[in-house]
């Protein structure tokens, strides 16, 4: 912890801590723990000794303004960063049921099998609806004509899609709406049964019907699931997130229960952004 | 399945490799290794064609350089520098039968009919001929002499076959045919000592021919007949100069040594600044980059000279003016233009273009254009006009490029202040897509310098430097080029030849001038890139 | 321009937003018919180009009776065109009929002039450019598209996607004979090749079963694909850049998270949706492989061979032949043959057949482009 507080800002009276969120909850396994993390774009520091807890079977959101760096975490959890040019881990570990996923013995690609994603922007494969939830374990190696059936329908109706699909299955996956689209995609994202689904603003591009209807089914989903989410909306966070975390120029600055950050969050930047002072 | 279980399976599944590897890859390196071995083939390519063409050019200037410094120990080199007076004094004849021509023409228009004007010319006719005779002994001397050198060379020439025989005989392990073949050794000692001796009558005849010229020109210039012609008196300084520096050659003759090294940097000289292309010629071949160089600049001039003002016209006209339904017209066949082979333009130019530009140059009212009528069909304007064709849709579509590119709020910024569209276009526009559009110009002008048919087609291939002592009409004349004369010659010559070896030199200067010609475009791009943020 | 210019003004505007036909009005619209005139007389000029081997062509190509086309010239070989008079009758036939004529009219002695190429048909020209195009596109088309999803998809910047980017655009640069001569170099000359004996003037590689020589393909097929497809091959890795920038970036990602591999991404989720535009710009380059002579004047063209190109002994030989092709076929008859009215049948014939050919593949592309706009919006 030593480290960590050199390099928080001066003004920071008390110390963000980790602590009081596993206080807070009754003994939560820790699904993803991120160990004073740093991580660049090239030569910028988008992430500075980032710590965290992530509860196994909770819902964590990331808040915070644009640009702050919690969508990159959130990337770094699937290490979807490696994509971009540039990128690195400068210091730290994530680590996810105690395996670090920077680990070069670890398997990228096992890795985005446990830890599934949804994006920002709907993105359906031009495919049928069958065929964009059957993909993922098509990779696998599944053929099993009935097991994959069975998949698709579970999966669906995990969605909460089943039934408005159930007749079209062998459409295209492009005529649906924007917010069956996205349903779609957590479909598929479960299908393969990962052990964490990162969610990165799901609900942005989506109207406030379609939107209620993808946090319903996060409060699903977490039953069985690890959920992280990104979220712009505020509001979001405090609907259906157990914890939250609150960022601020790619430092954690506060994450607790959701509850107490949105009551009495112990910092100022943390009451500022949430009353509306800024951000 | 207990928490515990899970989790233990969950870490088990991050740290599980079960993919195949063969060779410590996986399947997925292996692809992108392929992937990025097929991406290296462009570099590979490009370095491929440098070792080629420069595998076969390489030899071309050691070559040239045995071809020089035989022509200087043959003595070759001598008997030209015996050559050029002859031949300046031919153009001095030559020059005396425009003269007469010109006076000709003159008696003709002031009434006589032909014979009175010729008896009218008798006097100038007598000294034509006083004239025409002074060179006889000098030109026999020399045209003797030069029987001499090619017999000379022909010998070393036939040396040089043997050995290259034998050694051919040698590799395919023939040793006992190699040693019979006996190649002979030339003593160029005794055979220059030979020349030069019999050159010795060359200073009285260079004597006599300066005096009777002397003696000639005088009496003209006392002569009545003579009196008033200005092209005749030019001539005459002409002649008289010509005499001054006559006893020069001799100096030139002593001071010349058959057996000065010929350096390789004058080998390269001649190729780089040779003003000659000779190949297969009973005396010298030459190698001179010059006359082709000349040739390919000169049609790739006339081709921008057109293709420039209307290509960059259209690029405005598409991306500033035209309606939505011109350009989905426009647009479209100016690609189509682009898709036609060079090899019908060129057809094209030899059937169609050629013929209707010269009987187009024979109308009366054109003949105040210097150059009209033209006498070649086929010349470097056909050539050009039909290269101009090939280069403006490159040129279009680079520079509607750059036009299109230009940010929308640059040109709606300065509608905002009330400018019209032609200002926009004036002091916006252009100013901010200027580089592209230079290097839309830089890229056509590599397109036509490269163009090949067209030019073998329609240039009328003369391999002469364009006489630009006659001004406009230069353009008319018939040229060759460096892409024309590859594509004419590398079928009809032997492999590993000097020539062979040349015509590879141009192809490697080709493909450097493209290469640069591609670089500063990108330059100038890149600078274009910034300048618009 | 903000201002009006009063000065200029005869009546008064009624209202202050009213066109100013002021000096700037006027030279703009000048200034615009210039730029008019300009592209309508390069218009113009095109047109007059292809209007002239159109129509000329087209008296060779169509025909007044049925079947309206000329098919015995795209189906036969070309042939020397024997003209005479005899018996009173002028006579324009090709070599066959000619001998034909000859025997049945026991070989009279008459005065006859001949012109070579110039009666019988292109077709060994259209099925040697058919073969040239179709091996050279298919490994132009192979190692661009490799290469474009190696730029494009596995990349990532620094020095040697530099270099290589740097190398594809000079390539594009390399004039067409260049190519040529590099080909002559590489493939005529230095290929390898199987060999039952040595050759002592070259490098050579004993195998066992024979030698493996490096005395080139010669003029074949084979050296031209490759010479071809090198040309070209810049066209194609721009062309497939295009397509596979063009797929939203969402199907890689999605993908990606769930767990497939980055092949296997670029297989089901990438390549599925760039191809058909890949293949449609690469039309672009079949036009450009089809019309180019250049290249394959020493490498793949023969002035003339009477076989075609399955007529051969072995399978393999079909590579290793050379072929008569319709550019090159027109530089012959265009410069080789004397230009009158016997001679300009084949040769604005071929002009035709060649140029319709060309301009059909462009055609096509442009159409095909257009209706994959419509069709592929996500």
């Amino acid at each position: 912890m030593s480290s960590q507080l050199a390099d928080m800002p001066s003004k920071i009276v008390n110390p963000p801590s980790i602590q009081p969120a596993a206080d807070a909850l009754p003994t939560p396994t820790p699904m993803i723990v991120v160990d004073h993390l740093d991580f660049y774009y090239g030569k910028s520091k988008a992430l500075h000794a980032v710590n965290m807890n992530i509860a196994a079977k909770h819902v964590t959101a990331f808040i915070g303004p644009s640009g702050c760096g919690k969508s990159t975490l959130l990337r770094c959890f699937n290490r979807m960063n490696d994509l971009i040019e540039g990128t690195r881990i400068g210091a730290g570990e994530v680590r996810i049921q105690g395996v670090n996923i920077y680990d070069p013995t670890v398997d990228v690609i096992s890795l985005r099998r446990q830890v599934g994603m949804v994006f920002q922007k709907s993105n359906p494969f031009p495919k049928s609806i069958y065929q964009n939830i059957s993909y993922g374990l098509e990779l696998q190696g599944v053929k099993d004509k009935k097991r994959l059936d069975e998949v698709v329908e579970k999966s669906l109706r995990g969605a909460a899609l089943w039934d408005e699909v159930k007749d079209r299955l062998h459409s295209s996956a492009l005529g649906l709406s924007g917010g069956q689209q996205q349903r779609l995609c957590i479909a598929r994202a479960i299908a393969v049964e990962p052990a964490v689904i990162l969610m990165d603003e799901p609900c942005s591009a989506l109207d406030p019907i379609a939107t209620s209807k993808v946090e319903e089914l996060i409060q699903e989903l977490k039953k069985k699931f690890t959920i992280v989410i990104v979220t712009h909306s505020m509001q979001q966070a405090g609907r259906c997130s157990d914890m939250t975390a609150f960022f601020y120029l790619g430092k954690l600055i506060e994450m607790d229960a959701t509850q107490k950050i949105f009551t009495k969050p112990s910092q100022q930047q943390t009451e500022d952004y949430i009353t509306g002072r800024f951000g | 399945m207990s928490i515990n279980e899970q989790n233990a399976a969950l870490s088990a599944a991050l740290k599980g490799r079960a993919r195949a590897k063969v060779l410590g890859l996986t399947f997925d390196d292996v692809m992108r290794y392929f992937f990025g071995g097929n991406a290296t083939v462009a570099v590979i390519v490009l370095v491929l064609i440098l070792v080629f063409l420069g595998k076969e050019g390489a030899g071309f200037f050691g070559q040239n350089q045995v071809n020089l410094s035989v022509y200087r120990k043959a003595g070759l080199e001598y008997v030209d520098l015996m050559r050029m007076p002859m031949e300046e004094f031919t153009g001095l004849t030559r020059g005396l039968n425009d003269v007469r021509l010109n006076r000709f023409k003159v008696l003709l228009a002031s009434g006589k009919d032909a014979e009175q004007a010729n008896a009218a010319l008798e006097e100038f006719d007598a000294f034509a001929d006083q004239l025409g005779a002074v060179a006889g002994d000098a030109r026999g001397l020399m045209s003797d002499l030069t029987e001499v050198v090619s017999a000379v060379k022909t010998r070393v020439q036939i040396a040089a076959d043997k050995d290259l025989e034998r050694d051919m005989l040698r590799h395919a392990g023939r040793e006992a045919e190699a040693k019979a073949l006996k190649s002979e050794e030339v003593d160029f000692q005794k055979e220059i000592a030979a020349i030069k001796s019999a050159a010795g009558a060359w200073k009285p005849a260079s004597e006599a021919m300066g005096a009777g010229l002397r003696a000639a020109t005088a009496a003209a210039r006392s002569a009545a007949w003579a009196k008033g012609d200005k092209l005749l008196e030019k001539l005459l300084l002409k002649a008289e100069k010509f005499a001054v520096d006559l006893p020069e050659v001799e100096v030139r003759m002593a001071a010349w040594r058959w057996d000065e090294p010929v350096p390789y940097s004058r080998s390269v000289a001649a190729f780089l600044y040779g003003r000659e292309w000779i190949t297969a010629s009973f005396w010298q071949d030459w190698y001179g980059m010059l006359p082709l160089l000349s040739g390919s600049l000169l049609v790739a001039i006339i081709a921008m000279v057109v293709a420039v003002p209307l290509a960059i016209s259209c690029a405005i006209y598409v991306s500033e003016i035209a309606t939505p339904g011109e350009k989905a017209v426009i647009k479209p066949y100016i690609e189509f233009v682009s898709a036609i082979p060079s090899v019908v333009l060129g057809f094209f130019g030899i059937a169609v273009l050629g013929t209707v530009i010269r009987s187009l140059s024979q109308v009366e009212f054109l003949h105040w254009i210097p150059g009209f009528p033209m006498s070649e069909r086929l010349n470097a304007l056909t050539a050009g006009l039909l290269l101009a064709v090939t280069s403006i849709p490159t040129i279009f579509s680079l520079a509607e490029d750059a036009l299109a590119n230009v940010p929308r709020h640059f040109k709606e910024a300065s509608y905002a202040l009330g400018a019209t569209r032609f200002q926009t276009l004036v002091r916006v526009l252009i100013p901010a897509s200027l580089s592209g559009i230079i290097s839309a110009i830089l890229l056509g002008f590599g397109r036509v310098i490269g163009e090949t048919m067209v030019v073998l087609l329609c240039a009328g291939n003369r391999i002469a430097i364009p006489d630009f002592t006659q001004g406009v009409s230069a353009f008319f004349q018939p040229v060759h080029t460096m892409t024309g004369i590859i594509a004419q010659e590398m079928g009809e010559v032997a492999q590993g030849s000097i020539h062979y070896r040349a015509l590879f030199m141009v192809g490697i200067i080709l493909f450097f001038a493209s290469l640069i010609i591609n670089y500063i475009a990108q330059k100038v791009v890149r600078k274009y890139r910034i300048s618009i943020g | 321009m903000a201002t009006q210019d009063v000065s200029n003004m005869e009546v008064p505007p009624p209202h202050p937003f009213m066109r100013p036909a002021t000096a700037a009005m006027r030279s703009e619209r000048r200034a615009f018919n210039v730029f008019r005139m300009a592209t309508y007389s390069v218009l113009l000029a095109a047109t007059a180009i292809f209007g002239v081997i159109f129509v000329k062509g087209a008296d060779t190509i169509f025909t007044r009776e049925f079947p309206f086309v000329n098919i015995a010239f795209l189906i036969e070989s070309p042939e020397t065109l024997h003209v005479f008079d005899h018996e009173g009758q002028h006579h324009e036939i090709g070599d066959r009929e000619f001998r034909k004529y000859m025997e049945a009219h026991a070989n009279p002695t008459i005065a006859e002039e001949t012109y070579v190429y110039s009666a019988g048909g292109i077709f060994p020209c259209i099925v040697g450019t058919f073969f040239l195009v179709v091996g050279s596109m298919a490994i132009a088309l192979f190692v661009g598209i490799s290469a474009a999803v190696f730029l494009n998809e596995y990349s990532r910047g620094g020095r040697m996607v530099e270099l290589l980017q740097l190398a594809i655009l000079n390539l594009a640069g390399v004039p067409s004979i260049v190519f040529g001569l590099f080909g002559f170099g590489l493939f005529v000359l230095f290929a390898p090749i199987f060999a039952s004996a040595p050759d002592p003037s070259h490098l050579y590689i004993p195998l066992g079963f024979g030698y493996l020589n490096f005395t080139g393909w010669g003029v074949s097929l084979i050296s031209g694909w490759f010479t071809l497809a090198f040309m070209v091959l810049p066209v194609v890795i721009t062309a497939s850049e295009e397509s596979l920038k063009a797929v939203p970036k969402g199907f890689r990602e999605g993908s990606l998270a769930l767990g497939a591999t980055q092949w296997e991404a670029i297989r089901t989720n990438v390549l599925p949706y760039a191809l058909p535009g890949i293949l449609t710009s690469s039309i672009l380059g079949i036009a450009r492989v089809a019309g180019e002579t250049a290249p394959i004047m020493f490498t793949a063209a023969y002035v003339v061979r009477d076989r075609l190109p399955w007529q051969v002994d072995h399978v393999l030989d079909v590579l290793f032949q050379g072929v008569m092709a319709l550019p090159y076929h027109i530089y012959v008859v265009s410069s080789k043959i004397p230009q009158n009215a016997y001679t300009e049948r084949v040769q604005f014939g071929t002009a035709f057949v060649f140029l319709g050919l060309v301009l059909g593949i462009a055609l096509s592309s442009v159409i095909l482009r257009n209706r994959l706009r419509a069709r592929y919006r996500w």
